[in-house]
C-alpha cells in the first residue's frame, strides 16, 4: 500500500540579492514518488540537490507550490490534518544539537507526546520504550548535550518515535558523526524498519543505502532514478552524471570481474569481498 | 572563554535538595535573595554562611561546582569592593596616600557587600545546580500560571527560556570556534584601542548571529515536526508534588530568614543591649 504519494510536486524557495531582487530557486521540481508501508527508502544526492527540501515536504514543514503530497491519503495543504500527518511521519534532522529542545534526556524525548495532550502515565510508558528501542534507556536522566554525537541523535530519533509515526524519515541524520556514531544511527534505523516501521533514509554515504528497498537518487531538483541499489550502483553513466560514486567495494567487485577475476560483481559486502580475495590470491 | 558560567548547568545527583519541589525552591530561592540585602552585620552573615553550608552539604554538589560560578564574577567583585574601600568617607581613616584615603567603614561595607554578592551567586547557582532548567522553568511556568486569566503567557515564556538555557552551551561552543577561526585568519582582537577591539568583534557577532538564526530555524522545524502547537491541551510528564523534605525545607529557611529580618527590624532598639548581634 502506497502510504506517502507525492504527484508532480514543485517547490522554490525566493531568494533575494543585494539590490533587492528577489529570484526562485528550485528546491525539487516535478517530482512524483510513492512509498510503501514497512520500505526501506534510501534518498541520495549530492549537496544542494533539493532532499532536505522533499524531506520537509512529506510532513507539511514546506508545502508544494505545485503538484500534491499525501500522507495516508491526507493532502498536507490540508491545514486541518497536519497534526494528523505530523503524527504518522516522524523526523530527525541532520545537526543533533539543534534539535534539543529540553535539556534532559527524557524530558526531550517526551516532548512530542506532551504536545499531543497525552495523559502523564502514557507519557512516561511512551518515553521509556521510545528510549529502548533506540537502546539508551540508561541514560533517561542524563544531560543531553554532554553526550556523544551519535548517542545524541539516536535520542533525537527516540523523541520521534515517542510520537509512534509510521514513517521515520532521517535528513543526514548521520552527516555529522564519526564512523561509530554512524553505524549507531544506522543500526537503529535498519532495526526499527525490521520492526515494520517504514525509513526513509537521506544520505550522501552510499555505503548506507545498500540495505534499502528503494533507492531514489536525485539531481538538480528532480528524481534521476530510483530502483534497487544494485540497479543503481550497476548504471554507471547516470552516477557519474549525478556525481555520486558505488560504495568502494562495490566498485572494486566490479573491478576485479571485469579484469577476469571470478569475483561476483554485485558483491557488496567488504568483508566477504576481502575473503573471497585472499581465497583467490593463496589459490594463485 | 566563557566556559566556567555554570548558570543553568544542572549537576545531576538524587540529594534531599535535589528532591525538593522546583517551586518551593524557586520562592525559598527568591526569599534568600531578598533576605540577603536585609543582613546588615557579620553575624547575620555567619547565620546565613551556616545555612548555605548545611543546604549545600544536603543538596552534595561539590563546592567546586558552586565556586566555579562564584568565578564568573570575579570582575564584578572586585571592582565593587574597591569601589566601596576607595569612595566610603566615614569612619576613622586608616591609610591616607596621595589621592587615596581608606576608612575602616570602608573595608566594612566592601567586605559585606563582597559577602552580600557571593552569596547571591552561591545561593541561585545552588538553585540551578539542584534543578533542571525543565523543572526551573516548569516550576516557574506553574507558579505564573495564575497570570493566565490577565492572558500572561506562562508557558510560552518557560518555554522561551528553558530552549534559550539550553542553547547557551552550543552558542558559546560557536563563539569560541568563530573566535578561533577569525583568529586563524589573522584577526586580531587583543591589541588596539578600545573602538579598534569592538570593530575586531563585528566578524564574530555576524556569523554568530547568521547561525543563531539558522539553529532557531532548524529548531523550529524540529519543533513542529514534534507536533507543538503552543499551550493548548498539552500534557506534562513530570507531576509536581510537594512532599516533606519541602515542608523541612520551608522551615528551615523560614526560621533563619525571621531571625534575620526580626534582627533587623529591631536594630535601632537592641544594638545597645547586644551589640555584637548589630556588628
Ligand atoms: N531557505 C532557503 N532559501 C533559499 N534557498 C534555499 C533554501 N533552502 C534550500 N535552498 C536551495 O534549494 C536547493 C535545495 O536545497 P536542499 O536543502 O533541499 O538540498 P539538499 O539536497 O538537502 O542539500 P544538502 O546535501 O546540502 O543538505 C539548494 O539549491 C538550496 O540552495
Ligand atoms: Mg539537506
Amino acid at each position: 500500500m502506497d502510504i506517502i504519494q507525492l504527484t508532480n510536486v514543485s517547490h522554490y524557495y525566493k531568494t533575494y540579492d543585494e539590490e533587492g531582487n528577489s529570484s526562485k530557486v528550485v528546491g525539487v521540481e516535478n517530482v512524483s514518488l510513492s512509498i510503501k508501508q514497512g520500505q526501506f527508502v534510501a534518498l541520495v544526492g549530492h549537496n544542494g540537490c533539493g532532499k532536505s527540501t522533499l524531506a520537509k515536504l512529506l510532513n507539511g514543514l514546506l508545502l508544494p507550490d505545485t503538484g500534491k503530497v499525501e500522507v495516508f491519503g491526507m493532502d498536507t495543504a490540508d491545514r486541518s490534518k497536519i497534526f494528523e500527518i505530523r503524527k504518522n511521519v516522524g523526523m530527525v534532522f541532520q545537526n543533533p544539537d539543534n534539535q534539543m529542545v529540553e535539556s534532559i534526556v527524557e524530558d526531550d524525548v517526551a516532548f512530542g507526546p506532551e504536545n499531543l495532550g497525552i495523559p502523564q502515565a502514557e507519557i512516561v510508558e511512551r518515553v521509556q520504550t521510545a528510549l529502548q528501542q533506540v537502546g539508551m534507556a540508561d541514560f533517561a536522566k542524563r544531560t543531553a548535550h554532554k553526550l556523544s554525537g551519535g548517542q545524541k541523535q539516536r535520542i533525537a530519533i527516540a523523541g520521534a518515535l515517542a510520537i509512534r509515526p509510521n514513517v521515520l524519515v532521517l535528513d543526514e541524520s548521520t552527516a555529522m558523526l564519526d564512523p561509530l556514531g554512524r553505524k549507531e544511527v544506522l543500526g537503529v534505523a535498519k532495526q526499527l524498519n525490521q520492526s515494520g516501521m517504514t525509513v526513509v533514509l537521506i544520505t550522501h554515504f552510499m555505503e548506507e543505502v545498500l540495505d534499502a528497498d528503494l533507492v531514489v537518487v536525485m539531481n538538480e531538483g528532480h528524481v534521476a532514478k530510483t530502483g534497487t541499489p544494485m540497479e543503481i550502483f550497476n548504471d554507471e553513466q547516470l552516477l557519474a552524471e549525478v556525481g555520486l560514486q558505488a560504495p568502494r567495494a562495490v566498485q572494486l567487485a566490479k573491478k576485479l570481474h571485469k579484469a577476469g577475476w571470478d569475483v561476483d560483481s554485485n558483491c557488496t559486502d567488504a568483508t566477504q569481498l576481502g575473503g573471497k580475495v585472499c581465497q583467490l590470491l593463496r589459490k594463485n | 572563554m566563557f566556559r566556567d558560567v555554570t548558570f543553568g548547568q544542572y549537576y545531576p545527583s538524587n540529594s534531599f535538595v535535589h528532591k525538593m519541589d522546583a517551586r518551593v525552591k524557586l520562592l525559598l530561592c527568591i526569599l534568600f535573595m531578598v533576605g540577603i540585602f536585609f543582613v546588615t552585620s557579620f553575624v547575620g552573615f555567619l547565620w546565613v554562611t551556616l545555612f548555605l553550608a548545611l543546604a549545600i552539604g544536603f543538596s552534595k554538589v561539590p563546592l567546586k561546582s558552586i565556586l566555579k560560578s562564584v568565578k564568573g564574577i570575579v570582575v564584578l567583585l572586585v571592582l565593587t569592593a574597591l569601589l566601596n574601600v576607595f569612595f566610603t568617607k566615614t569612619g576613622n581613616l586608616l591609610v591616607d596616600w596621595w589621592i587615596f584615603q581608606i576608612y575602616d567603614d570602608g573595608l566594612i561595607y566592601a567586605g559585606k557587600m563582597f559577602l552580600r554578592l557571593v552569596y547571591l551567586v552561591v545561593g541561585s547557582s545552588l538553585l540551578t545546580l539542584t534543578t533542571t532548567p525543565v523543572d526551573l522553568t516548569h516550576g516557574m511556568e506553574s507558579l505564573l500560571k495564575p497570570l493566565r486569566i490577565i492572558k500572561f503567557p506562562a508557558h510560552e515564556l518557560a518555554l522561551i527560556m528553558s530552549l534559550t538555557l539550553s542553547f547557551i552551551p552550543s552558542l558559546i561552543e560557536e563563539t569560541d570556534r568563530i573566535i578561533r577561526a577569525q583568529k586563524a585568519r589573522g584577526a586580531d582582537f587583543d591589541t588596539g584601542g578600545l573602538v579598534q577591539r569592538a570593530k575586531a568583534f563585528v566578524p564574530i557577532l555576524i556569523p554568530l548571529l547568521v547561525s543563531g538564526f539558522r539553529r532557531a530555524e532548524e529548531l523550529a522545524n524540529a519543533m513542529n515536526s514534534r507536533c507543538y502547537e503552543g499551550s493548548t491541551h498539552r500534557t506534562k510528564m513530570r507531576v509536581q508534588k510537594l512532599g516533606w523534605r519541602d515542608a523541612v525545607g520551608i522551615s528551615v529557611v523560614v526560621v533563619v530568614f525571621s531571625a534575620i529580618f526580626v534582627v533587623h527590624a529591631t536594630k535601632g532598639a537592641w544594638s545597645n543591649l547586644v551589640p555584637w548581634l548589630y556588628f
